[in-house]
């Protein structure tokens, strides 16, 4: 089956973007097919390179990164909803002309077409987070 | 079932982001002509409230967000009517022009009938 997660909480915040990862990586390890991630919301935050937790817990960048390596899993990150909460990459801090960038590699930035987008190719759209 | 997608806008106007999110989000699919069908249910019926004075606040309106949706091919709205009981909004306080509201009494089988949701 085909599946997209849309993930709307920041990591480390509550249990929801951790749930998403060992969900996405539940699927392809059952052989599902992860059409893409995209991250929403306050679930841009996932795409910042800059987050360093203590070493004893857990490193969602750090897995999402390695679904990206090992799968070439398509991690999409909304780019008006990253401009509002600061995760750029190199050429959107340069346009908007902010002192760095932060966007992780095996993440890109696009546009939310490309959520439609992936409603349209997937089976099953499953959302983690934004309850409050 | 449907093959359109349903978008579920939850969230009061200014209290989270998700509200504005999900109005940017159901335009950006219509302008795809992937145009969905919406729903407002719980908190998110008070976006349909007329006269927000977002600006004191310092924030932008949603209300423009709402009115541009008729240009982009969404012509009714459903309003779980559960919801607006349970905060005492009545629907004839709800307007927005150009769109249909439709009272929903049984939201949840609205929502089964769709193969897609998107939840704002």
């Amino acid at each position: 089956m085909i599946f997209s997660l849309v993930v709307y909480s920041a990591p480390h915040a509550g249990e929801s973007a951790a749930t998403a990862v060992r969900f996405a990586r539940a699927l392809v390890d059952q052989g599902h097919r992860l059409y893409r991630v995209f991250f929403y919301g306050d679930g841009v935050h996932s795409g910042s390179a800059l987050a360093a937790p203590p070493q004893d817990e857990q490193d969602l960048l750090g897995q999402w990164q390695a679904l990206y390596r090992e799968h070439g899993v398509d991690l999409v990150v909304c780019i008006a909803a990253a401009q509002r909460r600061g995760v750029l990459s190199q050429s959107e801090a340069q346009r908007l002309e902010r002192p760095a960038a932060n966007l992780a590699e095996g993440f890109e930035l696009g546009g939310l077409g490309q959520l439609a987008d992936a409603t349209a190719h997937s089976d099953r759209i499953v959302t983690f987070g934004g309850s409050a | 079932m449907s093959q359109i997608t349903l978008a579920i806008c939850r969230h009061a106007p200014y209290g989270n982001a998700l509200a504005r999110e999900g109005l940017e989000a159901v335009l950006a699919a219509a302008a795809m002509d992937q145009t969905p069908d919406v729903l407002f249910t719980g908190d998110g019926i008070f976006q349909l409230l007329p006269d927000q004075a977002a600006g004191e606040i310092d924030q932008k309106s949603l209300h423009r967000n709402l009115q541009a949706l008729p240009m982009f091919g969404v012509e009714q709205i459903y309003v779980c009517q559960r919801s607006l009981e349970e905060r005492a909004v009545s629907s004839n306080r709800l307007a927005i022009a150009g769109i249909n509201l439709v009272l929903v009494q049984d939201t949840g089988g609205l929502i089964s009938r769709y193969q897609h949701v998107l939840s704002f």
